[in-house]
């Protein structure tokens, strides 16, 4: 077991330093950051001015280790640049440092901090509408199996499985914001409240094809359990049927489920890029659109790297409830 | 005949098939029918207080980024917009666009030969850190603003206060002319009499700012610093600005006029005019200004808007530049030909509502814009012809002119204009360039043949037209903002009389005089004059458009709780 953890855990960061490596060199390929942040109307003396700040006048090599934090600092405006005894610092992702926005002028730990809130109100929200829709129509179809009830139910799921959010997205706009005025069309609010009212519409959105998801899953998992001998005991031996399909069914069809919430994590973060965009929502996907178009080293850098963290972690994670919880499955 | 079991079945399917197919065709009518209809009124209305009351979050937006807040580098309309909230300067601007004292008792004493002001500045007005604002902070501002160490744009508007340029050079210590006589008072000496120094000193370039906070900011993260986290003294303090996203402000209380009522002010950015009309017709955002095209289509068509809308005309012109040192707009008759022949009619049946046709330099609003004008500035295409023959061009010019275009509005008033002027003999052929590529290259001589242009007013008085675009003192190898290069003597010695001229009557006169210079001599064939649209929520009371500050909040107060209009409200209003 811890072998394999350990396998896995060394898997997870080859992958996500090919990713991170990949993404550094992909923003020199891109583009001129000095000239995207400045503008066009910026001089000659302001951008020489801004790369021997950022340290973007050094070679690219060089500019990736020392992100790394493998080699010292090449941000002259780091406060880590220059140590006190005079010999250059490091202000490196080992050191735990991601530099500095190029449009925000703040730490992009700070960025992130204002953002990542936002985008685990919209995940938290979307969880729980996946899970209160989707069980219950999952359980629903699973008791009227092969009725009406049911073949609308699969067939909504398959609609909401099929659907990407950037068409449900606009859909739910201009149907439950501005032609019923339900909901606002779009943006944060401005007061606690008011924040969650805002998310009410994005979460659903993001929460549809995993609710879908959810249904169907359900609904095989509880027919499954419904057929095994338990189950018939307890019908046998007298016990009101709601009882038998609350206490024996839906308890044992749970399990995938559990697994399948840990596995979708890292993805509902991730996934929200597009909703947010939509909805114009303020959080970590729509700063990692905002920083790819301002070509933001730092941020674009900060947010690859979580992500590939995030999902990294979730698999191994997943990995690990799987065998804790069934101890068919041996790992290693 | 007896019917078989086989038949009878095929009777209940079709039967049961029919009535099934028709109850899906009623669902989907039904659903067609109680479809929700789109919004064609106010979704929200005021709850009916008829005296202002405080409180409440006033939500705007905006197409792009803020810039910033530091009033030294304020220069575009975003930026101006949120210091208009959040600073105050020694003189500002009442809704008629005359001149009032602001953070000054009154407007300042002049002495006879109008080199010397000398201001009084008023009790109790403090910064948002509590400290009271003495004659010296107005002072350091300007110091700082005109300082070649922070580079603010807002220089060459203070240029004539004695010892500016000296000091702007570094060749001084102290500007000459700014003379602090006690902590109340303070008196401004100018090189050379100049009837414009006041409305500078009311741009928000002159807006003092606290020395204490900025200094020490500029100490620990820099000049720009200031424009993230300001410290001023107008209606709103800075509570908190997330680059990108949106500017919060609440409201100051220690604030020396009657304190602003929104308890906060929130100005989002990045928000699409396609996006913020939606949300504003969803009743998310409290105004709307320029909304999209279609939505102003609706918003001026819509009876439900109707108390709730404004539309007058921005202080601004819109015109085809043409070089007065190229061929062949060197000479004066290819330029009136141009001048009559464009149909600028077309323009306002394109787009109604968005434009009025121009005829001259000075936008309606601004005195002395003259209606009556005898024009050379309308569409006449037989005058037109005749002044292509008098050029010595009756067949027309051979070579192809080249016009130089900003972006997708430049190329489709191009295209609408090509016709016209093809219809003269003049072919055009259009240069598409960056922003930055067009300011730099049309600013050198001898470059572009004509573009596109345009002017804002920085502040109400014709010489921040006439002077800055088409005086020679204007040109320059580089950057000259007289892009038509248009040299005239006896223009620069009207521009040159007005400018000092203190009496008020006669100086307007002089600038009538050069306005029908420039009608007739044509070095821009004026194009048209926006129009700005504001649309508000009948819950938010106080607002009406100001003839200077384009987006004016400072008054507005919200009348809450809002209360929900029913959606049957705008079925009866859409029936005939």
């Amino acid at each position: 077991m811890t072998r394999f953890i350990l396998q896995r855990a060394l898997w997870g960061l080859l992958v996500v330093m090919s990713v991170v490596t990949l993404v550094f060199f992909l923003i020199f390929v891109a583009g001129d950051p000095a000239v995207t942040i400045l503008g066009p109307q910026a001089r000659a003396e302001q951008i020489a001015d801004f790369k021997s700040k950022k340290g973007l006048d050094q070679p690219v090599s060089k500019q990736f280790l020392s992100y790394l934090g493998i080699l010292p600092c090449v941000r002259k405006d780091s406060p880590k640049y220059e140590r006190e005894d005079g010999s250059r610092g490091f202000c490196g992702v080992l050191q735990g440092d991601l530099g500095e926005s190029y449009s925000h002028h703040e730490s992009v730990a700070d960025v992130i901090g204002h953002r990542l809130p936002r985008t685990l109100l919209l995940a938290a929200l979307a969880i729980l509408f996946e899970l209160l829709i989707g069980l219950s129509a999952g359980i629903f179809a699973a008791l009227r199996r092969n009725r009406w009830a049911d073949t609308t139910i699969m067939f909504a799921t398959f609609v909401g499985i099929s659907l990407p959010t950037y068409v449900t997205g606009p859909i739910a706009l201009l149907l439950f914001a501005f032609l019923l005025g339900w909901f606002p069309f779009g943006g944060y609010g401005v007061h606690a409240l008011d924040h969650i009212y805002h998310a009410i519409l994005p979460s659903l959105i993001l929460a549809v094809a995993g609710a879908a998801t959810y249904a169907r899953v359900m609904r095989g998992e509880l027919i499954e359990t419904l057929r095994h001998d338990h189950v018939r005991t307890a019908k046998a031996k007298g016990m009101p049927p709601t009882r038998v399909v609350v206490r024996h069914a839906i308890r044992n069809a749970l399990l995938p489920v559990v697994t399948l919430i840990g596995l979708s994590l890292p993805f509902l973060v991730g996934g929200a890029i597009i909703t947010e965009k939509i909805f114009a929502w303020p959080g970590l996907g729509l700063l990692t659109i905002e920083s790819i178009n301002s070509l933001d080293a730092p941020v674009i850098m900060a947010v690859v790297l979580m992500f590939g963290v995030a999902v990294q972690l979730g698999n191994l994670l997943a990995d690990i409830a799987v065998a804790a919880l069934d101890p068919r499955i041996r790992l290693g | 005949m007896r019917s078989t079991p086989k038949t009878e079945r095929f009777v209940v399917r079709a039967v049961g098939g029919a009535v099934l197919l028709s109850a899906i065709a009623l669902l989907i009518g039904w659903v067609v029918a109680s479809f929700p209809k789109a919004p064609i009124g106010p979704r929200y209305v005021g709850a009916g207080n008829e005296t202002p009351r405080a409180g409440g979050t006033f939500v705007f937006a905006a197409g792009s980024n803020i810039h910033t807040l530091d009033p030294h580098f304020a220069y575009d309309t975003l930026s101006t917009a949120a210091c208009r909230l959040l600073y105050d300067g020694l003189l500002d601007y009442d809704y008629d666009g005359e001149m009032i004292p602001s953070l000054a008792a009154e407007l300042p004493t002049v002495s006879a030969d109008g080199t010397i002001f000398r201001f009084v500045l008023r009790d109790g007005i403090k910064f948002h850190n509590g400290r009271e604002i003495t004659a010296e902070d107005i002072s350091w501002s300007l110091h700082r603003l005109l300082s070649n160490r922070i580079g603010s744009p807002g220089y060459p508007f203070f240029k004539s206060i004695l010892g500016a340029p000296a000091y702007h050079a570094g060749e001084a210590e102290h500007i000459e002319g700014i003379v602090v006589i006690d902590q109340k008072t303070l008196e401004f000496r100018l090189a050379e009499a100049d009837q414009t120094f006041l409305n500078a000193l009311a741009m928000p370039f002159a807006y003092p700012i606290a020395r204490e906070h900025v200094e020490a900011l500029e100490q620990a993260e820099g000049i720009d610093a200031v424009g993230r986290q300001p410290i001023g003294a107008g209606p709103f303090a800075f509570l908190r600005w997330e680059r990108g996203v949106q500017v919060e402000l609440e409201r100051f209380d220690d604030y020396w006029a009657p304190a602003a009522r929104p308890d906060r002010m929130v100005f989002l950015e990045n928000i699409s005019g396609d996006v913020a009309s939606a949300r504003f017709r969803n009743g998310d955002l409290d105004i709307i200004y320029r909304p999209s095209k279609v939505n102003r289509l609706f918003l001026r068509s819509a009876e439900a808007w109707a108390p709730y809308r404004s539309e007058s005309p921005s202080p601004s012109v819109f015109a085809l530049g043409l070089n007065c040192e190229l061929p062949p707009f060197d000479n004066v008759h290819v330029r009136r030909a141009v001048a009559f022949a464009l149909d600028r009619s077309k323009m306002e049946k394109l787009n109604p509502g968005e434009v009025i046709a121009a005829t001259q330099v000075l936008p309606p609003m601004l005195a002395p814009h003259d209606p009556k004008l005898p024009t050379r500035q309308t569409f006449d295409l037989d005058r037109a012809k005749e002044e292509m023959r008098l050029a010595g061009y009756p067949n027309g010019i051979e070579e192809p002119v080249t016009v130089w275009v900003r972006g997708e509005g430049d190329v489709r008033l191009a295209q609408l204009f090509q016709q016209e002027l093809k219809a003269i003999g003049i072919e055009i052929e259009l240069k598409q360039v960056t922003f930055a590529t067009y300011l730099r290259e049309t600013g050198k001589p001898r470059v572009a043949q004509a573009a596109f242009t345009g002017w804002h007013q920085d502040f109400p008085d014709p010489s921040n037209f006439m002077d800055i675009l088409f005086h020679s003192r204007s040109i320059h190898p580089q950057n000259s903002e007289n892009r038509s290069f248009y040299r005239n003597a006896e223009l620069d010695d009207i521009l040159d009389r007005a400018r000092p001229e203190t009496d008020r009557d006669e100086r307007l006169a002089l600038y009538a005089k050069a306005n029908a210079i420039l009608a007739e001599e044509a070095p821009w064939a004026f194009l048209f004059y926006p129009v700005d649209m504001f649309a508000w929520q009948p819950y938010v009371k106080g607002f009406r458009p100001h003839p200077v500050w384009l987006n004016e909040y400072r008054h507005v107060w919200l009348d809450l709780p809002r209360k929900r209009v029913s959606q049957s409200i705008y079925e009866e209003e859409a029936q005939p």
